[in-house]
C-alpha cells in the first residue's frame, strides 16, 4: 500500500510540471502582456511615459524573453517553494493565495460536510421509500435544486438576509472583529456572514449526490446477498446500512476526486456576488491581467488537488470495498 | 376413479399427508403480486408439509412459483400473501408457530430467520456480500442468534467452514468473496445458513450455477450434513436428476399449485399426473431410445396475468377430458393403493 502511495506520488509530480507547462502556454497566448496593462495605468495616471522607463519596466518583467524561458524562470525558482512576485500587485505570490486559502478551503470542506450528510441520509431515505409521497417530494425538492442556478440563490438569500432577518451581508467580518482576534463573538460574527455561501454551494451538489445516493441504492438493494443478510434475520436497518449502504456509495467516494477543485474554483461565482476573499476571485482576476505567475500558481494548485483529491478517493474506495484493494 | 370432487375449490386438508413429525406445513397458501401490468397470482392454495429430518424436492418449471414459496416461508417474498397458513414447528417443541400472522420485519419473524429456518440461494457468485469476509458474514448470524461473544462466534465460524469442506478454514474466513470460486462460495453459504443448526433448510437451486463435479460434490456435502445435523431440507430446482439424488420426496409444482406429491421412488417408477409424465418423458436418459426425438411439453405456460379455468394444464395435457378439466378444478387425492401418494387431476377422481 505504501509503495502504492509513492508511485502515485511520484507520478503526481511529473504529471503536475506537465500540466503547469501547458497552463502556462496556454495563459500567455492572448496578445498582450500585464506589461500593457501596467503602462495603460500609468499612462491614465501621468500623462506620457518615456521610452526609456517602457524599456526599463519590459527587463523587469522579462516579457520579451521567449515563452520558455519565462516558464524557466517561474518553475524552477517554485520548485525551491518561491512561487515569484504577483505582477500586479508587487506581492509575493504566495502570500496573495495563502491569505485566500484558508477561507476557500473551510468554505469549501464545510459545504463538502454538509452535502454528505444531507445527501446520504435522504438519499437513502428515498430509495427505501421508493413511489411514496415523501419520495416525491424529496425528488421535487432535488430537481428544485439542480435546476437553480447558484448565483441566482445566493442573490435571492442575500436580499431575504438584509431584508427579512437583518443579518450583516458581503465580506467576511463585521467591521468591529475585522482585526480582532478570535473569539466565540468573532466565530458566530464569522458564521452569520458565511452561512449563505455554504448552503449555496452545499444545495447544488447535494441535489445531485442525492440522486446518485438513491439510483445506486435501489441497485444494490435488488442484489442477492441483501435478501442474504435479511435471511440471516438481520434488522432491516442493519441490512439497509451495513449490507446496502457501503456497496452503493462508490460513486460518491470517486466524485470525492473530482470535487476538490470543483468546490475550490466553483464558489467563484458565488464568491464574488457575496463579495468574499476566496481563490476564485483572484483566479479571474489574474487570468483578465494576464498576471502570469499567479495564474499559473493556482492554476498548479488546482491541479494538484485534482490529483489529491483523487489518491484520497483511491484509498477512501479501497477501504470501503477490498475488491479495489491491491495486494 | 368414480369419485368425482365434492365442491371444486380449497378443500384439501382431505388428501393431507398427515403426519406426527412436520417441521412445517403448509395451508393452502396464496400469494400475489400487485403489478402495473395487473394481478398475478403465483401461488394458488399450496399445501404440503416438510416431515423432519428428511428432504422434501419441490420441481417445477421457471414461474411455476417454486421460489415463491420459500421466500414465502421465510416472508421475504416481495408479494403479498392473501391467504393461507405456515405451520412451523421449532426442534423439541409441541408449540406450532404461524409464520403468516407474524409481522415480516419483526422480532419474533427475525429470530426465526437465519437461527430456525434459513435459505441457500441460486447464485453463489452474488450471494456473498463483496464488502466484507466470509467469516464476519458467518459470524453475524451467529452473534445474532447463539452467542454474544465475539471469539466463540469467531470459533464457531472457523469450525463450521471446517465441516463445509473448505481446506484452511482459517484463511478462509478472513478472505473475501471475490478471492474463492463459485463452488467455494456455495459451500460458505451453506456454511453460513447451517452455522445456527437451523430446523429447516429452504435450499434455491443451490447447485444451479455450478459446473457438474462441483454440484455433485456440494450435493454430496448437503446431504452429509443433512445426515449429521438433522435439518430438514425443502429443495427447490428443475432438475430432476437431482431430486433422484437428494430428495425423499418430492412435490411437483404446475402454475401456483402442487399437482403431486410422492416419495421420490414413486414419483419416478410410477408418476401419475400427465405433467409430471412428459417431464419425466423430457429428461434425455442414457441408453434409452436411442435415435429418436426427445419428447417435450407441449405448448408454453399461460400468461401470467390470466387466470386459466379448470384444471390450469388442460390447455397442455395430452389426457385432458373436454367438459371436466376445462372447467372444474381437480381435487387432491390419494392415489388408489397408496397413503403417500397424492395427484391433483380428474384421471384419478
Amino acid at each position: 500500500m505504501l509503495n502504492f502511495i509513492a508511485r502515485r506520488l511520484v507520478n503526481m509530480f511529473f504529471l503536475l510540471i506537465v500540466v503547469s507547462f501547458v497552463g502556462f502556454w496556454i495563459i500567455q497566448l492572448p496578445p498582450g502582456s500585464i506589461l500593457d496593462v501596467q503602462i495603460q495605468r500609468l499612462r491614465m495616471q501621468g500623462g506620457n511615459l518615456p521610452e526609456s522607463m517602457i524599456q526599463a519596466l519590459r527587463d523587469r518583467y522579462g516579457v520579451d524573453d521567449p515563452f520558455y524561458i519565462q516558464y524557466w524562470k517561474w518553475i524552477s525558482r517554485s520548485l525551491q517553494g518561491d512561487f515569484g512576485t504577483s505582477f500586479e500587485t508587487d506581492q509575493k505570490v504566495a502570500e496573495r493565495i495563502y491569505n485566500r486559502l484558508g477561507i476557500s478551503f473551510g468554505l469549501s470542506l464545510t459545504a463538502l460536510l454538509f452535502t454528505w450528510l444531507v445527501a446520504i441520509p435522504i438519499g437513502v431515505y428515498s430509495a427505501t421509500h421508493r413511489y411514496t409521497w415523501p419520495d416525491y417530494i424529496i425528488t421535487f425538492v432535488q430537481f428544485l435544486g439542480l435546476s437553480i442556478p447558484g448565483f441566482l440563490l445566493a442573490l435571492v438569500l442575500l436580499i431575504m438576509a438584509s431584508r427579512l432577518w437583518d443579518q450583516p451581508i458581503g465580506g467576511l467580518f463585521s467591521p468591529q472583529y475585522a482585526d480582532a482576534p478570535w473569539s466565540l463573538a468573532k466565530l458566530w460574527d464569522f458564521i452569520r456572514h458565511v452561512w449563505i455561501a455554504v448552503v449555496v454551494l452545499a444545495i447544488g451538489a447535494t441535489a445531485g449526490l442525492t440522486r446518485v445516493m438513491r439510483a445506486n441504492l435501489l441497485d444494490v438493494l435488488n442484489m442477492q446477498y441483501i435478501q442474504t443478510a435479511r435471511a440471516k434475520g438481520l434488522k432491516e436497518s442493519t441490512v439497509i446500512w451495513k449490507h446496502a449502504v457501503r456497496n452503493a456509495i462508490h460513486p460518491l467516494v470517486m466524485s470525492l476526486g473530482t470535487l476538490l477543485p470543483a468546490l475550490v474554483v466553483g464558489e467563484t461565482l458565488i464568491a464574488i456576488i457575496l463579495s468574499l476573499p476566496t481563490i476564485g476571485p483572484l483566479y479571474l482576476d489574474a487570468l483578465r491581467s494576464q498576471d502570469m505567475y499567479l495564474a499559473g500558481t493556482i492554476l498548479v494548485m488546482l491541479s494538484a488537488l485534482l490529483l489529491i483529491g483523487n489518491l484520497i478517493a483511491d484509498l477512501l474506495l479501497a477501504w470501503v470495498d477490498p475488491r479495489v484493494r491491491l495486494e | 376413479m368414480t369419485n368425482v370432487a365434492t365442491g371444486a375449490g380449497t378443500a384439501t386438508t382431505g388428501a393431507q399427508i398427515i403426519s406426527e413429525d412436520d417441521v412445517v406445513r403448509v395451508e393452502d397458501l396464496r400469494l400475489s403480486f400487485y403489478t402495473t401490468l395487473g394481478v398475478v397470482r403465483a401461488l394458488n392454495g399450496v399445501s404440503f408439509n416438510i416431515p423432519r429430518g428428511k428432504v422434501l424436492g419441490v420441481v417445477g418449471e421457471s414461474g411455476c412459483g417454486k421460489s415463491q414459496t420459500g421466500l414465502s416461508i421465510m416472508q421475504l417474498t416481495p408479494g403479498r400473501i392473501e391467504g393461507g397458513r405456515i405451520l412451523f414447528r421449532e426442534f423439541n417443541t409441541s408449540e406450532e408457530i404461524d409464520i403468516v400472522k407474524l409481522d415480516k420485519n419483526g422480532p419474533e419473524m427475525r429470530k426465526i430467520r437465519g437461527n430456525h429456518i434459513s435459505m441457500i440461494f441460486q447464485e453463489p457468485m452474488t450471494s456473498l456480500n463483496p464488502c466484507y469476509t466470509v467469516g464476519h458474514q458467518i459470524e453475524e448470524a451467529i452473534l445474532l442468534h447463539q452467542t454474544q461473544d465475539k471469539a466463540e462466534a469467531r470459533r464457531r465460524a472457523v469450525d463450521i467452514l471446517r465441516k463445509v469442506g473448505m481446506p484452511n478454514p482459517e484463511r478462509i474466513a478472513d478472505s473475501y468473496p471475490h478471492q474463492l470460486s463459485g463452488g467455494m462460495r456455495q459451500r460458505a453459504m451453506i456454511a453460513m445458513a447451517l452455522s445456527c443448526t437451523p430446523t429447516l433448510l429452504i435450499a434455491d437451486e443451490p447447485t444451479t450455477a455450478l459446473d457438474v463435479t462441483t454440484e455433485a460434490q456440494i450435493l454430496d456435502l448437503m446431504r452429509e450434513l443433512q445426515h449429521e445435523i438433522g435439518t430438514s431440507i425443502m429443495f427447490i430446482t428443475h432438475n430432476m436428476g437431482v431430486v433422484a439424488q437428494m430428495c425423499d420426496e418430492v412435490a411437483v409444482m404446475y402454475l401456483g399449485r402442487i399437482i403431486e406429491r410422492a416419495a421420490v421412488d414413486d414419483m419416478f417408477y410410477d408418476p401419475k399426473h400427465p405433467y409430471t409424465i412428459s417431464l419425466l418423458r423430457s429428461i434425455p436418459r442414457l441408453g434409452v431410445a436411442r435415435g429418436q426425438k426427445l419428447e417435450s411439453i407441449k405448448g408454453t405456460v399461460p400468461d401470467p396475468y390470466s387466470t386459466v379455468p379448470g384444471c390450469p394444464f388442460h390447455p397442455r395435457c395430452p389426457a385432458a377430458i373436454p367438459g371436466l378439466c376445462d372447467t372444474v378444478m381437480p381435487d387432491e387425492v390419494f392415489v388408489a393403493g397408496s397413503r403417500t401418494h397424492t395427484v391433483r387431476c380428474h384421471l384419478y377422481t
